[in-house]
């Protein structure tokens, strides 16, 4: 009919326009893939470096001096517990992937919040495009990356800095906006410059905020590490997939217990660390 | 040449000062000069409120100024205005002979930081800094070096009696205690002239008046000159050297305590005072009667043999000296010679508050 020969046409352009991209881009996604692929490398080769209880001692201590004691023994044994299951390897890969995107999602998102935090027109135009992101189901995002990168750990970084960067960035742009009048004030009084008044009034008074951030970004980018086993990320996503196609209940149950173990340290870790802020600000 | 000397005096002058607020604040500026609308017609007409209007004042050096008003009345907005927090709609401002507005972005920073310090009612101690960090926040601001500003904030600190609390955070003090952290970070500043915007309204009574006093004492030993804007007309007059009234964006009278207390300007400003005890106010020369006009009502009496007392006892003085004398009234000496006679009846008019040229035989 009529409108599917409008579709066909638009998938079509949008085909050829994403083989353009890959033809004449190579290099770029290249050098992309090379930066993403070097950075998530690195990390995971320093996890690697030290034995599984070190990793967990090391956890360990973070949760005790960080929440009390009692997480702080939790914390420890949970992730020996996703070594004694067999699940380490693809644990610490997990790991260095989210935090490989969640790094990198926060070098991009948190300055794009500082200025979208001064200049409200960049702030307004930057609302839609941020609610498109996270209103769209995440594994979206999986497609144009694996045209552009192909199978593999840097597409699933792609997808996941993509998802993580929205919440950083709004609640960086909200910090920096909510300073309160009196101290804006207090910094014009005793003839504070732009850049001291950004140093040493707006930005100390937006860090709990932006820890906040912070947190909600390395929450999307767990969500999302899980979804990208389907293009070959590697770690526990990687079993998840596997393991459902094999029908393999036992192995997915295993890895997902290792994911949820993941997530709730880490989360509890940067939610306190965020409380924290919070706290010295009061 | 007096005037000469005076004028130069004068570290702070607020010439004829006006600040509109609303979109069409321009409109209003120019019809009230060349109008001379009220404050009324420039809200009915222009939907603008008119914050401050016609403020003149000086500030000198060394002066404590007082600003009193109602909630409202314009205060802070004029407060304000001196260090252009906010710019006034017209009129002109000129802190040691430099007219504000004429400044740019760096050199106004520069006087913020070096000629003008703020205290504010809700303090804005910096939450994330100890009460060191925070007392030596002007000075980091200048950029002086670590090791020399921290020692000037220590001593600042030990003025306002808080050394012991050098390295608390603001959330450990008391709002008495904050008070003065914030004092010490505009001391510490060494600004030549300290505004106050309800610094201590805050504050439960006892530990105000011990504040008021250690300020006080604190501007006057240090040499500084002070705005300090309050709602509580006993503030101003246990603070102030001179104080000016403001009501509706108006300053309506300006004067010391006494003179204020004395010869209100308008039935506003006598009805504030009204409350107000006189016993330390109202000084001998303006319940004095003419020593001339004394010997006639009272022909027996040796005006040579009264006790004396100078024209600036007050009258709580004067109370005490008549009850130590035989007689009801008191010679008023200045310079060796009987300038004038204080009666009891003098005494009960001064504290009722009754003008000095009232008729005193009724
Ligand atoms: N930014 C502003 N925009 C519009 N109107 C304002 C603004 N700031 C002050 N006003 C108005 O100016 C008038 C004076 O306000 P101001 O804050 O100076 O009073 P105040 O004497 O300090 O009162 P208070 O004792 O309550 O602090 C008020 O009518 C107020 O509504
Ligand atoms: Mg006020």
């Amino acid at each position: 009919m009529d409108t599917s020969v409008i579709t066909d046409l638009f998938d079509t352009w949008t085909d050829n326009a994403l083989g353009w991209i890959g033809d004449n881009g190579e290099w770029l996604f290249e050098f992309i893939r090379l930066i993403l692929e070097g950075t998530y490398d690195g990390i995971l080769w320093l996890l690697k470096l030290a034995p599984f209880y070190v990793i967990a001692i090391i956890a360990g201590l973070l949760a005790w001096r960080l929440i009390n004691r009692i997480a702080g023994f939790l914390a420890g044994v949970a992730l020996a517990f996703c070594a004694f299951m067999g699940l380490w390897a693809e644990t610490m890969s997990t790991l260095a992937l989210v935090a490989t995107a969640t790094i990198l999602a926060l070098a991009v998102a948190i300055p794009i919040g500082i200025v979208a935090g001064f200049v409200q027109a960049f702030d307004r135009a930057l609302e839609p495009a941020l609610d498109l992101i996270q209103t769209l189901p995440p594994y979206i995002y999986l497609l144009p990356a694996i045209a552009l990168l192909g199978y593999g750990p840097a597409t699933a970084l792609v997808a996941t800095f993509i998802v993580a960067m929205p919440p950083s960035i709004r609640l960086t742009s909200l910090g920096i906006r909510m300073t309160p009048r009196e101290f804006i004030e207090l910094g014009q009084a005793s003839g504070l410059s732009p850049w001291q008044m950004f140093t040493k009034i707006r930005l100390p008074f937006a860090i709990p905020s932006i820890m906040a951030g912070i947190n909600q970004s390395l929450m999307m980018a767990f969500g999302m590490v899980v979804i990208a086993g389907i293009v070959g990320s590697g770690g526990l996503g990687e079993t998840i997939y596997g393991a459902v196609r094999t029908l393999d209940i036992a192995t997915s149950i295993n890895a997902a217990i290792a994911i949820v173990i993941l997530t709730m340290v880490l989360d509890r870790l940067t939610q306190s660390a965020a409380h924290r802020a919070k706290a010295g600000v009061r | 040449m007096n005037t000469v000397k005076e004028a130069n005096d004068v570290l702070l002058d607020c010439q004829n000062v006006w600040k509109i607020f609303g979109a069409r604040s321009s409109a209003a500026v120019k019809a009230v000069s060349d109008r001379g609308l009220s404050k009324k017609q420039v809200l009915q007409d222009f939907d603008c409120v008119v914050g401050v209007s016609d403020a003149s004042l000086q500030v000198r050096r060394g002066e404590i100024f007082c600003i009193m008003g109602l909630s409202g009345s314009g205060k802070s907005t004029l407060v304000r205005l001196l260090n252009r927090l906010i710019e006034p709609s017209l009129g002109k401002i000129v802190v040691k002979g430099r007219e504000i507005a004429t400044l740019n972005a760096a050199e106004l920073r520069d006087m913020r930081a070096r000629n003008i310090g703020m205290v504010f009612q809700s303090v804005a101690l910096l939450p994330y800094r100890t009460v060191l960090e925070n007392a030596a926040f002007g000075l980091e601001v200048r950029g002086v070096p670590k090791d020399e500003r921290n020692e000037t904030a220590r001593a600042a600190l030990a003025k306002v009696g808080l050394s012991d609390w050098i390295s608390r955070y603001p959330s450990e003090l008391s709002g008495g205690m904050q008070q003065r952290v914030g004092l010490a970070r505009a001391l510490a500043a060494d600004p030549e002239i300290i505004l106050m915007d309800e610094p201590f309204s805050a504050l439960d009574p006892l530990i105000r008046r011990q504040l008021q006093d250690e300020f006080r004492q604190l501007t006057k030993s240090l040499g500084k000159s002070a705005v300090f804007i309050t709602h509580d007309l006993e503030e101003a007059i246990r603070i102030g050297d001179r104080i000016a009234i403001m009501k509706d964006g108006m300053i309506v009278q300006v004067g010391t305590a006494e003179e204020i207390v004395t010869k209100p300007a308008d039935d506003y400003v006598a009805e504030f005072v009204a409350g107000i005890s006189r016993i330390h106010l109202v000084k001998a020369h303006s319940v004095m009667r003419p020593v001339a006009d004394f010997k006639t009502s009272q022909p027996h009496c040796d005006v040579g043999a009264l006790l004396k007392a100078s024209p600036e006892a007050d009258i709580g003085e004067l109370i005490d000296i008549t009850m130590r004398s035989d007689r009801d009234a008191v010679a008023v000496v200045e310079n060796g010679s009987i300038v004038g006679v204080v009666t009891t009846r003098g005494l009960l008019r001064g504290v009722a508050g009754m003008p000095a040229g009232a008729p005193s035989a009724a």
